[in-house]
């Protein structure tokens, strides 16, 4: 028989790749858990909105449900920046925890995200993004003048360090990394880097992460939301919290096989930092903390509680 | 109103022979159709579509190619600096029935270098090559079909933005298809050649020798037009020469083409600001011509998408019990049939994924698949009624050429095509030989 | 009276598309520009900029949509032509009004939509999410304009076709589509 509720869940991954896997297993929890009443169609990347165009599309019910990656709308909710973790903060999933559910975090979000008509759902965590070079990186003063492909936060956090940002399209990566119009990029994730080749043209990773750990949300749109009863809310919000599990537990076991792969393909790690520059880095990171406090609201709300929490644990 | 999506694309597919048989224009028309059906069977939540298709078309790096090689293009053409390259490669060739032709092949091949994509692939080469093909009394049709199969090459030579795609979506190697496509493409070249040179052969009349001027050149004015023709030829050179140098992207390597242009018009003492301006013009004018037509596909293929037609199509691939060769020749009919609806990026993001882990499993080599794929959308984008190549080569033929023209100036070099992807399939040593000789040493 | 009401509201329409649609093609040259010298500043100055991306990327948009109404006061915009070529004037007349109808639809969705984005955009402050960040409010006004002038100059293509439909004449004056530009 026909479902209740007919819902489409877009995700930024293609059909069949691991990642989609997870989100069309969210897609078949929601049904079986709800019975049938909630029958959910999973969007892939290009199947009807652009990469970033999910987090307008779910804003006006043209889809349902989405797994948005927030670098790629900070246009619109600049909060979501901070949400994802800026660039040196923690990779500690315990402490990550305890920021969102204990210390403030999640309320500011729900708040942020519901003034444009979205409920957010318990966010996940995916692995961390590192950035590959085309030479190795012995110190941090080799960052100095490197061009290298990083979008947004992380494109501000390496000028801190000296490089120099260049804003190229994806698929423009490879090519560009293949000629020496750019010295290096970052990627979503180890994945993205295998993915994307980029062994092929460039064999150094950079051991510090840029950011340990990314948190993303499931957003749905309001009046979709709204139309639920409130058993099937609780059906949904209980699949979205297995997803988070299987995100944390798959995603890790994949890095480390993209790692794997990408070594057998011939990438080296540049050698491991001195304490000199993990310092370095880490301040980096610090003086961004000022620039997106200042830029937005929301944003302001949470770097306080992120500063707070850090001053308590030293 | 609840539709399958069976009838609904039936439906769909309808309209559209419909609005194309009144001669509407192809992309409002498209969007008006989606739009139009989709409120019937989803509402006005639909219309909520046209935004972010606006942004995904309008923000997009890559297709930022299109108008700067357009442009370039009509630079060339209007400071008679392309006019300067065919007199030049028809005093190198000599008097060959076809010669300006198999130049203008040559010349497409070196764009096609240049670009990623084939809407800038068949606008540059259009603008820059047919009008002197034209005036020398070249068939039209000849003329046509020459531009649009040269102008296609530009996702089959690499770089190709198809090709990245399909690696990353499948886990391949770039490497591996860009050096894999490489003997397809040769094969391409050189069957398009030898049919030119045959047809002509067959029929002298489509393309005219050169008339014997009264006065034969002097060796002052050959010397004068070879100068003019090495001088354009450092054009290609220096845009092709940014891209390997790494200087510039395939997409920004347009902007070196146009300032080159510029510079050249100056040297060449052709330079005068009311050409700039003129060039602007046309430029953008098809600029505006391609992106409405794009937008308005989008809209359609963006509306298709979300009521599930891809869930049909994998569908389709589900539970089959045939001969290997023949799953794969199914594909190749699936993808040419989506070549109806979509355009080439969508139809890599689409079926890269759903096909190729078939066809690996069948134990072919994902590479070679990926290169029939490529060969497919070539096909796809330029067989009628609808194709964007078929489109692009409208908006820039000149005023007179009907769409009956274009298709039927393309069916001899479809057919090659054709022939390259059936060969490819037969033997797909030709895909893999390089890739191994070259990366497996 | 009426008549030459109407006559001057689509002369005034084409005047206004003509002269929007030629001032685009100024873009053209500083689109390329644009482009260039970013990959000047980034090889030779090893320092790229910030905001020649986003500004290419305006620049494009800009030019792709404001031309649109252009294109069409040109008839330029690509159709199938195979039965629209068969058929008589007067019935291709009849066909155009089909399309205009059909076409016009869509655009005025365009124009409604994007004019509810570019609200939006400035309730919400909504800008590009790279580094340089600039604002997306303009983007969506200039696409109301441009769909809103593309939605114009297919009323007045209408009122052509349909003056011509009935009576076989023609409603504007022969030489106002014999542009240089767009003469071969
Ligand atoms: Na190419
Ligand atoms: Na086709």
């Amino acid at each position: 028989h026909a479902a209740e509720y007919n819902w489409r869940f877009a995700n930024l991954y293609s059909r069949g790749t691991a990642f989609g896997a997870v989100y069309e297993d969210l897609a078949k929890n929601i049904e079986v858990m709800s019975n049938g009443r909630i029958k959910v169609q999973v969007l892939y990347s290009g199947e009807g909105v652009g990469s970033s165009g999910i987090f307008g599309a779910v804003k006006t019910g043209l889809i349902t449900m989405g797994a948005p990656f927030q670098s790629l709308n900070a246009g619109e909710l600049p909060a979501g920046i901070v949400e994802i973790g800026l660039p040196g903060g923690t990779d500690d999933v315990g402490d990550l925890s305890t920021l969102f559910y204990e210390k403030g975090w999640a309320p500011i979000l729900k708040k942020a995200y519901g003034a444009q008509g979205l409920v957010w759902l318990d966010p996940y965590i995916q692995p961390a993004v590192y950035i590959i070079t085309k030479k190795p990186i012995n110190s941090i003063a080799d960052f100095k003048g490197l061009k290298i492909r990083a979008p947004g936060a992380y494109g501000k956090f390496l000028r801190n360090l000296g490089a120099s940002p260049v804003s190229l399209a994806w698929s423009e990566i490879y090519t560009s990394l293949s000629t020496g119009v750019i010295d290096g990029s970052i990627g979503s994730n180890m994945i993205d880097h295998r993915d994307g080749n980029h062994v092929e043209v460039a064999k150094y990773m950079y051991p510090l992460p840029l950011a340990g750990a990314q948190v993303l949300p499931i957003i749905v749109n309001q009046n979709a939301w709204n139309k639920l009863p409130a058993d099937l809310k609780a059906i949904v919000k209980a699949a979205t919290a297995v997803h988070a599990q299987e995100q944390m537990t798959k995603s890790r076991l994949w890095e480390s096989q993209a790692v794997a792969d990408m070594e057998a393909k011939g990438l080296k790690w540049s050698p491991e930092p001195s304490a000199a520059d993990k310092a370095e880095w880490k301040a980096a990171g610090a003086k961004l903390m000022d620039e997106y406090a200042a830029q937005d609201e929301y944003s302001k709300e949470l770097i306080d509680i992120l500063r707070k929490d850090q001053a308590s644990n030293q | 109103m609840m539709m399958s999506i069976e009838v609904l694309t039936g439906v769909l597919f309808v309209c559209v022979i419909a609005a194309f048989a009144l001669g509407a224009p192809v992309g409002l028309a498209l969007g008006g159709i989606a739009m139009a059906i989709g409120y019937v069977t989803w509402g006005d939540a639909l219309f909520n579509v046209i935004p972010t298709t606006l942004e995904d078309t309008h923000f997009s790096f890559i297709l930022l190619a299109i108008p700067l090689y357009i442009y370039m293009g009509q630079l060339l053409t209007r400071s008679g600096i392309g006019d300067a390259m065919f007199n030049a490669s028809q005093m190198l060739i000599g008097r060959v029935r076809g010669s300006l032709a198999i130049s203008v092949i040559v010349v497409c091949s070196m764009i096609g270098a240049m670009v990623g994509i084939i809407g800038a692939g068949i606008m540059t080469s259009g603008s820059i090559a047919l009008k002197p093909m034209l005036d020398r009394g070249y068939d039209k049709r000849l003329a046509l079909g020459v531009i649009m199969a040269g102008g296609g090459l530009g996702i089959l030579i690499p770089p190709s933005i198809p090709m990245i795609m399909f690696a990353s979506s499948t886990q391949n190697s770039v490497g591996r298809m860009f050096i894999g496509a490489l003997i397809p493409a040769l094969i391409t070249i050189v069957l398009l050649i030898a049919y030119v040179v045959i047809s002509c052969k067959m029929n002298p009349s489509r393309a005219p020798l050169d008339v014997v001027p009264e006065n034969p050149p002097t060796p002052k004015e050959k010397l004068l037009t070879v100068r003019d023709g090495l001088l354009s030829l450092l054009l290609i050179v220096a845009v092709l020469g940014s891209i390997i140098l790494g200087i510039a992207t395939p997409t920004e390597s347009g902007a070196i083409g146009v300032v080159g242009a510029i510079i050249l018009a100056i040297l060449f003492k052709r330079f005068k600001p009311r050409m700039v301006q003129k060039a602007g013009m046309q430029a953008a004018m098809l600029v505006s011509v391609a992106m409405w037509i794009i937008f308005g596909a989008s809209v359609f293929s963006n509306f298709h998408l979300l009521m599930g037609v891809q869930s049909m199509v994998a569908g389709f691939t589900q539970d089959l019990g045939w001969p290997p060769i023949v799953v794969i020749m199914m594909f190749q009919v699936i993808m040419l049939l989506l070549g109806f609806i979509i355009d080439e990026f969508i139809i890599v993001l689409m079926c890269a994924p759903i096909f190729t882990p078939i066809a690996v499993s069948l134990g072919y080599d994902p590479i070679w698949f990926g290169i029939l794929m490529i060969l497919n959308i070539e096909i796809a984008v330029q067989t009628p009624p609808y194709g964007f190549a078929l489109f692009y080569l409208k908006g820039i033929a000149p005023p007179g050429i009907t769409m009956l023209d274009i298709y039927k100036s393309i069916t001899p070099f479809v057919m090659i095509k054709f022939l390259v992807l059936v060969i490819v399939m037969m033997f797909p040593e030709l895909v893999t030989w390089l890739p191994s000789q070259l990366m497996d040493g | 009276m009426i008549m030459t009401a109407i006559r001057r509201y689509c002369l005034g329409v084409h005047a206004l598309v003509a002269f929007i649609g030629k001032s685009v093609s100024y873009l053209m040259p500083i689109l390329a520009f644009v482009v260039a010298f970013e990959v000047f500043c980034r090889y030779i100055l090893n320092h790229p900029t910030v905001w020649a991306h986003d500004t290419a990327l305006f620049i494009f948009g800009y030019i792709a949509a404001l031309g649109g109404a252009y294109v069409q006061q040109q008839r330029a915009h690509i159709n199938v032509d195979i039965l629209y070529n068969k058929v008589s004037p007067r019935m291709r007349s009849l066909f155009n009004m089909i399309s205009f109808i059909l076409a016009l639809f869509f655009v005025l969705l365009v124009l409604k939509m994007s004019f509810g984005k570019f609200e939006e955009a400035l309730e919400f402050n909504y800008r590009r999410q790279s580094e340089w960040a600039p604002h997306m409010h303009h983007y969506w006004l200039m696409m109301s304009v441009a769909s809103g002038l593309l939605a114009l100059q297919l009323s007045s293509d209408w009122i052509e076709e349909c003056y011509h439909l009935f009576t076989g004449k023609q409603f504007l004056p022969d030489n106002i589509r014999d542009t240089e530009e767009n003469a071969q």
